[in-house]
């Protein structure tokens, strides 16, 4: 258990052998100078180059239709092209959904990528395998998410982990719990840290990252001293993975007692006018975060909007009158607005800040849905097809990669997998993608992801 | 995670002519924000409101016209068979203004 935020949080990697301590410091990513100055010796690592420093993520759980949202197709049938008007943006021939009219008068700055489809299955989980880590795989085999391929490669930029996750990890979809979501067979030390707590509820607060009421700094550093010494009996024992959470530990208590940490939590430090331009709900406070997460430190930030699809208001709109009920009155009315104005807040923010350049803004989805409607007036999932899209970072923005059929039921050119956009993202932050790799299978360097960037894109 | 929402949204409507100006929403959800237009005590229109702060109604039929600032008030999941939710609503989050043509 991590009992960072308000809210104990399941870590899969498992640490309660020491919960007695109320950070958890397996979330930590190490500072690892030392790889990323032997990756920079070995030309596997082009800092000069690199053109992204940092990563947002956002992870719209459930995945909109994409004939609903960023690919409309006005002239199909309307069984097809559904229920919603497409309206011009600011850039000429690029129409997007008419509730999206604030992102409208941004798309100069996003690059949409119309063509992305994957081959396995239709369920939420392999959907999220793909865009999170690049691979498929099964629980023998557990790859690492992209921020902790980041963090193995990166190292730490202060006191904040290198990967962070907002506000929780994605929780049950339906199929498993392999989300990819973890680091994988990277280790602990590269464990996504997870907030754990919702920045938008009126008793978020940072006091959970300081020292527990009653601890003097004494007894914190007795436990500290405690700790070291049952580490140094365990490493006996235990693997090398195990020894990297305990490399961790002195991290964490610089994160306990860290002032700018504590600051970095603290959306009060914010005005109320910018708390209110991103929204004040949790995917909206959750992006102010991310950016407060970037400013001190921390380099990829994966915003989850939503943590399940079951019987709540999210992008999974199957319409089956059930428990997986979400319709086009969630789409006008709370989803496509919310994440309009997030996502506008965020990147006018991160430019006005000077942040742009540097940061990357990555939306993405398990999948597209049907085609065509069912006949609840929903979409199921549809892999076979779907839009998701990039912004800042020095990416070309303004473009739209790839399209799709008249009825966007298949990529009709340039089709991009999944792997293409991760591949583009480490590309872009100066990863020489045939020299740095990660361990396989019984320890054998494996390619980060068996894919080239997108050429466009840059 | 079930979703907060924190705070209540304000925001002040003025009318200058059948000009309608708002202010910005302060606790503003981020959900659908729109103006409900009546005629007459019946809605007759309900525009998005979220891309500009100014907006004119271009119905000139003859009657009182009331406007009225809402936004999307996400309170739970729950639906109707027809897929309408049961307890989430619009609420209103301005002043009403009125004038007649």
């Amino acid at each position: 258990m991590l009992n960072v935020g308000n809210e104990k949080v399941s870590l899969c990697s498992g640490v309660s052998r020491r919960g007695f301590l109320t950070v958890g410091a397996t979330a930590l990513a190490g500072l690892n100078l030392p790889n990323l100055m032997k990756l920079q010796a070995d030309d596997a690592i082009d800092g000069t180059r690199a053109r992204i420093k940092n990563c947002i993520t956002i992870f719209l759980v459930g995945s909109p239709g994409h004939l609903d949202t960023w690919d409309m197709k006005p002239d199909a049938p309307s069984e097809v092209r559904g229920k919603y008007r497409p309206i011009r943006t600011n850039v000429n021939g690029v129409q997007i959904c008419e509730h999206f009219p604030l992102m409208a008068r941004m798309m100069d700055k996003v690059s949409l990528i119309r063509s992305l489809h994957h081959r396995t299955g239709a369920t939420h989980e392999n959907g999220q395998r793909w865009m999170m880590t690049g691979h498929d795989f099964n629980a023998d085999s557990i790859k690492p998410c992209m921020g902790s391929v980041i963090s193995r490669t990166f190292g730490q930029r202060s006191e904040l982990p290198a990967n962070v996750i907002l506000p929780g990890p994605i929780g049950n979809t339906g199929a498993g719990n392999l989300h990819g979501q973890t680091a994988g067979q990277l280790g602990s030390a590269h464990e996504p840290f997870f907030l754990g707590a919702d920045p938008a509820s009126a008793n978020f607060r940072v006091a959970d990252l300081e020292v527990p009421t009653g601890m003097s700094g004494s007894r914190l550093d007795a436990r500290r001293e405690l700790l070291g010494q049952l580490d140094q009996l365990q490493r006996r024992t235990e693997s090398r993975t195990t020894n990297m959470h305990d490399s961790s530990y002195d991290r964490a208590f610089r994160l306990l007692t860290s002032q700018r940490a504590k600051e970095a939590f603290d959306l009060n430090l914010e005005t109320a006018r910018m708390r209110d331009r991103y929204g004040r709900n949790t995917l909206g406070q959750s992006c102010l975060m991310a950016r407060r997460m970037i400013e001190a430190g921390v380099r990829f930030v994966t915003v989850n909007h939503f943590d399940t699809v079951f019987g709540q208001t999210c992008w999974d709109m199957h319409a089956d009158g059930g428990g997986l009920n979400n319709t086009y009155f969630d789409y006008e009315r709370h989803l496509c607005p919310q994440f309009d104005w997030a996502f506008t807040a965020l990147l006018e923010d991160l430019e006005q800040r000077g942040m742009l350049q540097d940061t990357v803004i990555a939306v993405l989805s398990e999948f597209g849905r049907t085609p065509r409607l069912n006949g609840r007036g929903g979409r199921d999932h549809y892999p076979q097809a779907w839009t998701n899209f990039l912004a800042g970072g020095n990416i070309r923005g303004g473009q739209v990669i790839g399209s799709t059929d008249r009825i966007g039921s298949r990529p009709h050119d340039n089709p991009i997998e999944p792997p293409q956009i991760l591949a583009s993202i480490y590309h872009g932050m100066g990863i020489n993608l045939d020299n740095v790799t990660m361990p396989g299978p019984g320890d054998r360097p494996v390619r980060l992801v068996e894919a080239m960037p997108i050429p466009q894109l840059f | 995670m079930e979703q907060r929402f924190e705070g209540r949204p304000e925001a002040t409507v003025r009318l200058e002519g059948r000009r309608l100006t708002r202010t910005d929403v302060t606790n503003d959800w981020g959900l659908r924000l729109q103006w409900e237009i009546r005629r007459n005590g019946q809605v007759i229109a309900t525009v998005n409101a979220r891309p500009d702060q100014a907006y004119e109604h271009a119905d000139t039929a003859p009657g009182e016209y009331s406007v009225v600032l809402q936004m999307w008030h996400y309170i739970n999941y729950a639906k109707n068979p027809q897929g309408e939710f049961t307890q989430s609503r619009f609420i209103n989050v301005s002043n009403v203004v009125t004038y007649r043509i």
